[in-house]
């Protein structure tokens, strides 16, 4: 494939955006996230990722310029300001995907928080607990938990509106496991499985990205006698 | 003028019956007053007299009688003649003679028996009776032979009703059945309580063997079976046994697809059998029914019949394949499996065989890709194919092309959606699927084969009138957002629709590049999307001007085109008087968004060999209203009409498939059914006749038209009255001179 090519290619690219709230901006050594995740998509998938993500505000026109966006943070969030909700609101309404990241699972006050300001723009909706039934654990590994840096909770929790997984909450601080300095190395120790946990951990952000592109097509039915077979197969 | 009289000038029968029955009743009081007298005696003769002249006096003051003059003269009774012309006369009748000529003789005899009354030579078949041209039967064949709804027409009518009717026919008529005559007769007729003579074409069966009927049990619907029943009839004495049908689905520039064969067993000349046939593409299908008659058939025409079945589609199946998840991709399955209409099989490519999954392949949900599966066993049960941003090479699709352009000449849908892999970097061109595209994909290299600067699609002059283009303009305009690149093609195929262009990148021609174009393959359709941005319609802020929904109006309207919904159509086609072979056949054709003055290209091929059978021009003098044209005579077979609006700037082509046959229903049953004919004579009190005893049959008698009438009274009514009066003072006197009270 050409450079011109992949540029070419690259504008239905998945691209894990910061979302940025208030005057809060992301801890230096979790920057570093979005990129690997994005490159372990490339490297793993056929799917393209935009190797340096952007950053996005959320009142910002440029937040409905494409339809993922990673909300993140280890304090509770400032409140949403109006044009936030609005622009959060318009995000949703055209069939956005938002994934909630807790940096501190210990605390959880971010994940609450950002519930909390969640509810301003979807009150009708309510984030219900997601397991390895949910097609997120089985997009492209097949996954039976949640992980993280820590391993607080084996479910995430997300808001499914019309029978779309549209906000995703970690509790598990999946950001952190992703996060690698230049020189390669992990600032954040996986606790308490290490290397293995953050394997797992690589693998539900894959997971979140191919369901981003490929919204439920794992639930298919051709799939199923397949996925059905594996798992059967997998040790309780 | 003549002269009468009446009882009264005023007084209705009524009141006349009434006034009698008084004078009577009064009369025979008197009678019975004088008998019932003792002595009987001159004076009551006298009473008895007085008291008659007093009873008729009164009687004539009430009744005042009148003298009549009129003035009136004879007209000949006007009688209706219906003559049969349907397809059916133009069978056989007795010998090698047609029944049409000897239906012309009965009409020249009619006219000559009849010639002392006004008669009136009508045509009949379907809806009212037409009058003839000249003085034979029509030249061109009537659908149908529905008596019922001439004789109605008849009935209703504002013209003089008749006095009698004579029906020329063979007696094989739509309606009446022969099961029921006399109701729907009456029915028709209303309150036209005449005679209806019946002169009878021949009443020898043809040694014939023919496909009777042709039945579908409920609708057919794509991809599940359907059952035929296929019944054949021989009559004449032929000999028919075992008799073979097949059935074959006939298509555009493809030889005719045999669907299913079987035996019927004859028994008293008739017998059926029932087929199961399973047509995959939806819409309006020609099959071609027919049987291996017997040495001495006298009819080869009503062997085979060709038979429209609407092919109705339970839900659009579709297969999607994508050779990497994107955002284009997510937004074109988001809206697909959105669409209850639309049943879509997905596989999209997750994993390439350079990526590390660092995992297992039982860690993996991924399943292998069945190319060889979909593309062979699988692939004609789908009603489309959606190859996006997809190489051929590296999956194994590149062997099947041969096949999906098969597919797609035989009616099949392809959508080829841009990307990095698509066109001449997924592998396709000089492949046969490169041929069934609506753009050329020569003389790009591979270096030249994809344009990463971003711009902004144009609407062609074509994508501005085009009906597929109506519902994605009510929601955003004319305008598109920003393309992130395009997969470089070369110009649109002869007979192609661009409905986008680039606004600068041309083609080898100079052209400007298509981006998005449709076009036609055989019975199927394709289209070409250069961009992989058309989730840009569903998510962006220039969709969310429109809530996302142009994104959704978009594939909407391109996939209804590929499956041929209506609303797309720029031109619609009909024969609202069918196709009969070796006859003129009148198309009506009616544009849709057409400019003032357009012009339209109408070709008419044949299904099989594809020898293209007609071209004609229409200029539309009123765009809105239909459009007939005539396209000559056809020989027996299916047909595909396609329309071009020409100065449409090249729009998108409709097509009607349609079938011409020789006789159609009406020659099935080439029997005659003159017991029809007795049976509808002997309900309304007529005649029975065969064409040599016409001048047995009776003249109406004739009408007698009053043109002046005058009235004048005996006696002025005063001197009535004072006559009554005067005869009842004698009575009165009488009865006192003799004792009576």
């Amino acid at each position: 494939m050409s450079p011109r090519a992949r540029a070419f290619g690259e504008a239905g690219a998945f691209n894990p955006r910061l979302l940025v709230t208030g005057t809060r901006d992301l801890e230096r050594r979790r920057k570093t996230a979005p990129g690997r995740w994005s490159l372990e998509v490339v490297g793993r998938t056929s799917a393209p990722a935009r190797l340096t993500p952007t950053v996005v505000r959320a009142d910002a026109p440029e937040l409905l310029a494409e339809p993922f966006a990673v909300w993140a943070g280890g304090k509770a969030p400032e409140p949403l300001s109006s044009r936030e909700i609005k622009g959060l609101r318009r995000f949703l309404a055209l069939g956005g995907i938002l994934f909630v990241d807790e940096f501190e699972p210990s605390d959880g006050s971010f994940l609450s928080g950002a519930k909390e300001q969640l509810v301003r723009v979807l009150p009708d909706a309510s984030p219900i607990a997601i397991g390895d039934d949910n097609v997120v654990f089985r997009s492209f590994y097949m996954l039976r938990a949640a992980a993280g840096r820590v391993q607080k909770e084996t479910k995430l929790q997300a808001i499914v509106r019309g029978g779309v997984t549209q906000v995703i909450f970690s509790p598990n601080d999946l950001m952190g496991a992703l996060a690698r300095d230049a020189g390669g190395v992990h600032p954040f120790e996986a606790t308490p499985g290490g290397d293995a946990q953050r394997e797992q951990a690589i693998r539900l952000a894959v997971n979140i990205a191919m369901y981003v592109l490929c919204s439920n097509y794992k639930d298919d039915q051709v799939h199923a006698p397949f996925l059905m077979r594996r798992r059967g197969s997998e040790s309780p | 003028m003549s002269e009468s009289w009446s009882f009264s000038g005023d007084l209705s029968r009524v009141w006349l019956l009434v006034a009698l029955g008084l004078g009577g009743a009064s009369l025979l009081l008197l009678v019975a007053e004088i008998l019932g007298r003792p002595r009987k005696s001159v004076n009551a003769f006298f009473v008895g007299l007085t008291g008659v002249f007093a009873l008729g006096f009164l009687l004539l003051a009430v009744l005042r009688p009148v003298r009549v003059f009129e003035r009136s003269s004879s007209v000949g009774a006007r009688l209706v003649v219906l003559a049969d012309a349907s397809r059916s006369i133009d069978l056989p009748a007795d010998g090698a003679e047609a029944r049409r000529a000897v239906e012309n003789r009965a009409l020249a005899a009619l006219r000559e028996h009849f010639s002392q009354v006004r008669s009136t030579q009508l045509a009949f078949g379907r809806g009212p009776p037409v009058p003839l041209e000249g003085k034979d039967v029509l030249r061109q064949p009537m659908l149908g032979s529905d008596l019922t709804r001439a004789l109605e027409a008849l009935a209703q009518g504002t013209d003089e009703l008749p006095q009698a009717l004579v029906v020329v026919s063979d007696g094989r008529l739509d309606s009446p059945t022969a099961e029921a005559i006399e109701g729907p007769l009456r029915a028709a007729m209303g309150g036209l309580s005449v005679p209806i003579h019946t002169v009878s074409l021949t009443s020898r069966e043809p040694r014939d063997a023919a496909i009777r009927s042709v039945r579908l049990a409920g609708a057919v619907v794509a991809h599940q079976a359907a059952r035929l029943e296929v019944e054949v009839g021989c009559t004449g004495g032929l000999a028919c046994g075992e008799v073979r049908v097949s059935v074959k689905e006939l298509h555009l520039g493809e030889p005719a697809v045999e669907r299913a064969a079987g035996v019927v067993q004859v028994v008293e000349g008739r017998g059926s059998v029932p087929l199961a046939i399973t047509l995959d593409r939806a819409g309006r299908r020609i099959l071609e029914v027919a049987l291996s008659a017997p040495d001495g058939d006298s009819i080869p025409e009503n062997n085979r019949r060709f038979v429209t079945v609407d092919v109705a589609r339970d839900r659009v199946r579709l297969l999607h394949v994508a050779g990497r998840p994107t955002y284009d991709v997510r937004s074109l399955r988001t809206w697909l499996k959105s669409d209850a209409s639309v049943d879509v099989v997905a596989f999209f490519i997750l994993r390439t065989r350079t990526d590390d999954v660092v995992a297992a392949q039982e860690e993996l949900a991924l399943i292998p890709f069945p190319v060889d599966e979909l593309f062979t066993k699988h692939l004609q049960s789908f009603d489309a194919v959606v190859l996006q941003d997809f190489d051929a090479e590296p999956y194994g699709l590149s062997i099947h092309l041969r096949r999906l352009a098969d597919y797609v000449r035989q009616g099949g849908g392809l959508i080829m959606v841009g990307g990095p892999n698509a066109f001449v970097s997924g592998n396709y061109a000089q492949t046969a699927l490169a041929e069934v595209l609506p753009v050329g994909l020569r003389g790009i290299s591979d270096k030249q084969a994809v344009d990463s600067v971003g711009f902004v699609p144009q609407l062609t002059r074509a994508g501005r009138r085009a009906p597929v283009f109506e519902p994605l303009k009510g929601l955003v305009g004319e305008h598109w957002p920003e393309m992130p690149g395009t997969n470089v093609v070369g110009d649109a195929r002869e007979g192609s629709t661009v409905l986008l262009e680039h606004p600068r990148r041309r083609t080898e021609s100079e052209a400007p590049m298509p981006v998005l174009a449709l076009g036609e393959y055989g019975s199927g359709r394709s289209i070409a999307l250069t961009v992989d941005g058309s989730h840009l319609l569903q998510f962006s802020a220039f969709a969310s001007e429109s809530g996302g929904r142009a994104h959704g109006a978009f594939w909407d309207a391109m996939l209804g085109w590929l499956m041929r919904d209506p609303r797309f159509e720029p031109a619609v086609v009909e024969l609202p008087r069918g196709c009969i072979a070796g006859l003129p056949t009148t198309l009506q054709l009616r544009a849709l968004f057409a400019e003032p003055g357009a012009e339209a290209e109408v070709t008419i091929e044949r299904m099989g060999g594809g020898a293209k059978a007609k071209q004609v021009h229409v200029a539309f003098s009123n765009a809105e209203a239909p459009q007939p044209v005539d396209v000559g005579t056809l020989e027996a077979g299916g047909y595909t009409a396609t329309v071009r609006l020409a100065r449409q700037a090249s729009s998108a082509p409709s097509r009607h498939d349609f079938a011409c046959e020789v006789g159609g229903d009406e020659w099935a049953d080439p029997r005659p059914d003159v017991a029809r004919l007795a049976a509808i004579a002997k309900a309304t009190g007529g005649l029975a006749v065969t064409p040599e005893a016409i001048r047995t049959l009776p003249l109406p008698s004739a009408t007698r038209v009053v043109a002046e009438r005058r009235v004048q009274p005996w006696l002025p009514a005063w001197c009535w009255t004072a006559l009554a009066a005067l005869a009842m003072g004698f009575h009165w006197v009488a009865r006192r001179r003799s004792g009576f009270a």
